[in-house]
């Protein structure tokens, strides 16, 4: 215990200081570092170039070789209780304080909290003393301190690279089941996306506290299903705490330690990054080998630019300098980087100047959906031009180019890894800078080719000419590989589904009694707008869903022109399969004329693939609009009645004499 | 108190347009007059029409949601306490009302309206006229116009009412089908309606209007063609038509919904408007505002005060006046109207002046717009372009185009005449020759007048998005 004491001491003060420079302030980081027991390294100091930054960290990673860390994610189906044991582990680590912060502790973005989803990594670092079985050691101060990392990964199908990378720094997984709901979906995508990557699977079944919990069901579904020996499965409940204390000392006795070599020159994984307006793009990274100092001079492989470690540390939960991180740890680093686009996730991170083999697996962002975005008010323009600025600061995977719609004004062409992140991105726009956006329906890259050989690439469809000079020859589409596995009885719809979509076979087969494997390759506009979610309601929940980019394939497209009086609405243009032309061109003449209010005029609505019209609807001219009242000379009344009327026209869009108010364009977005 | 939903407003004696000098003049000169007024508040244009307020009805009418105090079925006698006392709050609100020291401007137009005037006694009508007479002075041959329902009064009140100064009545028929009447809660039936016309007559008030309402529920296109034939076979000199409006808060507001039946549809509706057009038209009444037709010469000039935005008095629960350049409404409730008089009496309110009120160059513009489109004679341009720049009548010109184009608006010169689209544009230019150069824009009708509000809603979208600086900046 002196030495302890000793230590304990040293870190009061240590501590004390390290909060007054430490930006993010965090209440727990004395009672922390009680725990943790570490003494200062003079080793840190002496890689401190500043004065001003000298810290005296107040957690020596050092005492932490790969034998003593475990990094492991959590998976689960939505709602199976994600990230209530994740707020557990870290309170049962001390690492947050119980009953304090916010629930959903590492969901740190409204979208994220509102909708119950992950959509960036965020890691989480805890301490935990642990008597491994064998060692009969049984003096307390002698039990050896674990150093857990809990890497919280996004679950979507959007995100599956961001995921794939996630795992890549973990050695297991706890797949979390819901005990009354059984094996779902996402636990069937989740386990295989684990099960492919070799960790460890740790099977946690939920919510045993729930009156209609059934663990023994369960424990035979993992069995039978995965293969999972029942006697395996922890029973938890993460609201009560029942049996919670089993779930570390599982993590440490059943998955390895990392398996990095100490001695080999540094490679990092960057796993995510985010933007701090103080302190720049933080990169949040998993050591894979060697060893990284404060101050030592990094490169990134994809970018091939070089940077200083400014600041390292973990997150504990939030940024804690440390100084160091070695082999197997996870943690943060901040080096100067501008923005999060030069912080690409997967990415090798090394020593400059060194020379290593990147980690494998890296992908650049590819920008599957395309939709244009535009200020709801069209005065608005700088200001979204600013939020988007701000916001892609942030998600560097989405690609902006500015562009200008007859109908719409100024506005961006903005490129997304699918149907979600676009989602995200437009609520995120919303709800953390305040903008107002209109935006056009998803498309696809297509290309295009002519008799003159030239070749198109289409990312917006207004950008097609719709009579060209040119015959075109040719026109592909992207597809993608798509995985999907359901319970057998549900095979029918969902192969009436996918033929809709235009979906050709590849593969198909039974898991079991129960499951079928369905492969197809699927043109990919055909699933980016809505594929996902019809295909999970006609499974109630149960179909899991993945993709993989494919080829290119030619296809029979044609643009469809949405007219309004013969005027084309450029922002209103698809392209769509010849095949399927007259149906989506009906369908959209019919939604607006649902959506478009009468006005002076009748207003024609045409849809027409170049000059022949294939659906026609009418908007007959409004008869009347008049106050044949007034009150006592009082115009205020009507004054305002009339401003009322006038406001209400300023927000709409206007194409040739036609008013379009904005519901128009977000009507359009549904399932077309 | 039907009347007093549909209240007096709208029509009003603009001059026609046939005399050019004279009205088109009229509308700017005031609009001007006010700019000058902000700018230096020492001489402010003085008010020559006086609007009363005399809530009182027997019930509340199924449409109406006005300010009102309903006395049941009986008929009031000279000592029904809550008429007089109102009647004595309205007598002191008069008196303590700021006048300016210039004396000469007795009121050229009285209007009483509701509620139901004709239900007050006469001695207490008569108690009004006298404050206003002391106040500001009632000219000889002012017009003094009275709403009255049918039931409500019977051939002495009515000679007693022209005794001391009536000259003009307001008759609030409505609709000649008893079961249209029941319908829409009106204290009177159908013979109520034409004892009532045939009292007027025969007291030989020369100036008199029918109030219809168009539009109600159940009502038929026979029905409608029914009440228009049978007013014109009475022979007003001005008939007021109105289109029923759905008020939220009143009976019908929870019963109905426009366009929905009983309720007749937005074409039905449109086609009611346009029949009472030709109708009357064609039996000789000018169809000078929206909603008001007269035979020539009897316009109400009460009514043109306001749609040629000149000020006014206002007097009474929940009255609104433009006085000084600024509009306020007085309160609604009786017992808030009672402490406002007391506080007026006291100084502690200023009855109309209220800095942060003041009109400004947008609203003045957009208050000249909405008014002068209302009424056949239009929008003066040349005036307008004088009280606010040249540049807003090019926009407002460029955003008209289009219906210019459709016939809902029409572009008309010195004399009247209508401008061919194709010499719009140029006849702006032409300096030189004022025949054939465009002087008053307005809505047509009936097509641009039944849709007014969109007409004026573009107006005013360009009024809003006018940023160049009026020639007159010293208005703050």
């Amino acid at each position: 215990m002196g030495f302890l004491s000793k230590a304990s001491k040293s870190m009061r003060q240590s501590n004390y200081l390290s909060l007054l420079r430490n930006f993010n302030f965090n209440p727990y980081i004395n009672r922390i570092t009680h725990q943790c027991s570490s003494v200062t390294s003079a080793l840190f100091c002496s890689q401190s170039r500043q004065s001003s930054t000298r810290e005296k960290s107040t957690i020596d990673l050092s005492e932490y070789p790969p034998e003593l860390v475990r990094n492991f994610s959590i998976i689960a189906h939505v709602d199976h209780g994600k990230s209530t044991l994740a707020d557990r582990l870290l309170e049962l680590t001390g690492t947050i304080k119980k009953g304090h912060g916010q629930p959903q502790y590492l969901d740190k973005l409204q979208v994220e909290r509102e909708r119950g989803i992950t959509v960036k990594a965020q890691t989480a670092t805890m301490f935990y003393k642990h008597r491994k079985s064998g060692n009969d050691c049984d003096d307390e101060k002698e039990l050896p301190n674990f150093l857990l990392n809990l890497i919280d990964t996004p679950g979507h199908v959007d995100f599956s690279y961001e995921v794939s990378r996630s795992l890549a720094a973990c050695q297991g997984v706890l797949l979390v089941v819901d005990a009354a709901q059984g094996v779902q979906a996402q636990t069937v995508a989740n386990f295989y996306l684990a099960f492919e990557s070799n960790l460890t699977i740790v099977p946690v079944i939920n919510k045993i506290d729930q009156p209609t919990a059934d663990p023994d069901r369960v424990k035979a579904q993992l069995k039978s299903m995965f293969d999972l020996d029942p006697s395996d499965a922890l029973l938890t409940s993460a609201k009560t705490g029942v049996g919670l204390e089993q779930v570390l000392p599982a993590v440490i006795e059943r998955i390895p330690p990392p398996p990095g070599r100490s001695n080999s020159p540094l490679r990092m994984l960057l796993l995510d990054s985010y933007y701090d307006e103080y302190k720049g793009v933080i990169c949040h990274v998993a050591v894979v080998d060697g060893v990284l100092y404060k101050g030592g001079k990094i490169s990134f492989a994809a970018t091939g630019q070089s940077y200083e470690a400014l600041d390292i540390g973990i997150m504990h939960p939030e940024l804690t300098p440390t100084g160091v991180l070695l082999t197997g740890q996870v943690g943060y680093v901040v080096s100067g980087m501008r923005s999060t686009k030069d912080a690409r996730v997967g990415d090798t991170i090394y020593h400059t100047r060194s020379i290593v083999e990147p980690l494998p697996g890296f992908k650049p962002a590819k920008h599957m959906v395309f939709s244009g975005l535009y200020p709801a008010d069209g005065s608005d323009f700088e200001a979204l031009n600013h939020a988007i600025e701000r916001l892609t600061c942030n998600d560097a995977s989405v690609s902006i180019t500015k562009e200008t719609s007859t109908a719409l004004g100024l506005g961006f062409r903005c490129g997304f890894l699918g149907l979600l992140h676009m989602d995200v991105f437009h609520q995120r726009l919303e709800q953390e800078y305040g903008a107002h956006v209109i935006s056009t329906v998803p498309t696809v890259p297509y290309i295009f080719e002519y008799s003159d050989g030239s070749k198109l690439e289409v990312q917006n469809p207004a950008s097609l000419p719709s009579n060209p000079k040119q015959r075109v020859m040719a026109c592909w589409e992207p597809t993608v590989i798509a995985t999907i596995i359901i319970p057998s009885e549900y095979m029918g719809p969902v192969i009436t589904l996918v033929s809709e979509r235009r979906g050709q076979q590849l593969e198909y087969s039974f898991i079991d009694s129960q499951r079928a494997f369905m492969k197809y390759r699927l043109p990919l506009r055909e699933i980016v707008v809505d594929f996902y979610n019809v295909l999970k309601s006609i499974t109630s929940g149960y179909a899991s869903f993945d993709y993989e980019d494919s080829d290119y394939q030619q296809a029979d497209l044609v643009k469809l022109d949405i007219l309004l009086n013969g005027q084309p609405v450029d922002a209103m243009a698809t392209i769509v399969h010849n095949m399927k032309a007259y149906r989506v061109g009906r369908e959209l003449a019919e939604k607006l004329k649902k959506v478009i209010d009468r006005q002076m005029f009748e207003i024609t609505i045409q849809a027409a693939i170049g000059s022949k019209i294939i659906a026609r609807e009418t908007i007959s001219a409004m008869r009347k609009n008049v106050l044949a009242k007034c009150y006592g000379g009082d115009v205020t009344r009507k004054r305002k009645l009339l401003e009322k009327q006038k406001e209400g026209k300023k927000r709409m869009k206007r194409v040739g004499s036609v008013d379009i108010p904005q519901e128009a364009f977000n009507e359009l977005l549904k399932n077309s | 108190m039907l009347k007093s939903t549909f209240t007096p407003i709208l029509w009003a004696l603009t001059p026609k347009p046939k005399y050019p000098k004279h009205p088109p003049h009229a509308v700017t000169n005031t609009s001007t007059a006010h700019v000058r007024h902000n700018a230096s508040v020492t001489t402010p244009p003085l008010p020559s029409s006086a609007y009363v307020h005399l809530p009182f009805c027997r019930k509340r009418c199924h449409y109406c949601d006005f300010p009102i105090l309903a006395l049941g079925s009986f008929s009031p006698h000279d000592d029904d306490p809550r008429v007089s006392n109102y009647v004595h709050f309205l007598c002191r609100e008069i008196t303590a009302t700021k006048v300016s020291p210039n004396p000469n401007a007795p009121l050229q137009t009285v209007f009483f309206g509701g509620g139901t005037p004709s239900l007050v006694p006469p001695r207490l009508v008569s108690l009004v006229l006298d404050t206003l007479r002391i106040k500001f002075g009632v000219s000889q041959d002012a017009e003094i116009s009275m709403e009255m329902d049918p039931g409500t009064f019977d051939a002495d009140k009515m000679r007693e009412m022209v005794l001391l100064g009536v000259n003009r009545v307001s008759l609030g028929v409505q609709a000649f089908q008893e079961k249209l009447l029941k319908a829409c809660g009106r204290a009177h039936g159908l013979r109520e309606v034409h004892e009532a016309i045939s009292v007027v007559k025969s007291c030989g008030v020369e100036n008199w209007s029918v109030d219809l309402i168009a539009s109600l529920p159940h009502q038929t296109e026979d029905m409608w063609e029914e009440s228009l034939r049978l007013t014109i076979q009475a022979q007003p000199t001005h008939v007021s038509v109105y289109d029923l409006q759905i008020e939220q808060g009143t009976k019908f507001g929870r019963l109905y919904t426009p366009g929905e039946f009983p309720l007749p549809s937005e074409v039905q509706s449109a086609d009611f408007y346009k029949m009472a057009s030709r109708m009357l038209c064609d039996a000789n009444y000018n169809h000078y505002e929206i909603s008001s037709y007269s035979k020539s010469g009897y316009e109400c000039k009460h009514n043109s005060t306001y749609w040629k935005n000149m000020p006014f008095y206002g007097f009474g629960l929940g009255s609104a006046s433009f006085v000084g350049g600024v509009r306020f409404s007085r309160p609604k409730k009786l017992n808030e109207y009672m402490n406002y008089v007391q506080n007026l009496e006291n100084g502690l309110v200023n009855g109309s002046v209220s800095a942060d009120d003041r009109t400004h160059a947008k609203d003045m513009a957009m208050d000249v717009v909405m008014l002068s489109l209302r009424t056949a004679t239009g929008l003066d341009l040349k005036h307008f372009q004088e009280t606010f720049g040249r540049s807003i009548v090019l926009s407002l010109l460029k955003a008209y185009k289009p219906y210019v184009e459709s016939g809902h608006v029409v572009g008309l010169d010195e004399e009247r005449k209508t401008i061919r689209i194709d010499d719009l544009s140029n006849s702006l230019l032409d300096k030189a020759n004022t025949k054939g150069r465009l002087a008053y824009i307005r809505l047509s009708d009936p097509e641009g007048f039944l849709l007014s509000n969109e007409l004026i809603a573009i107006a005013f979208g360009v009024i809003d998005s006018w940023e160049d600086r009026p020639p007159y900046k010293e208005i703050a």
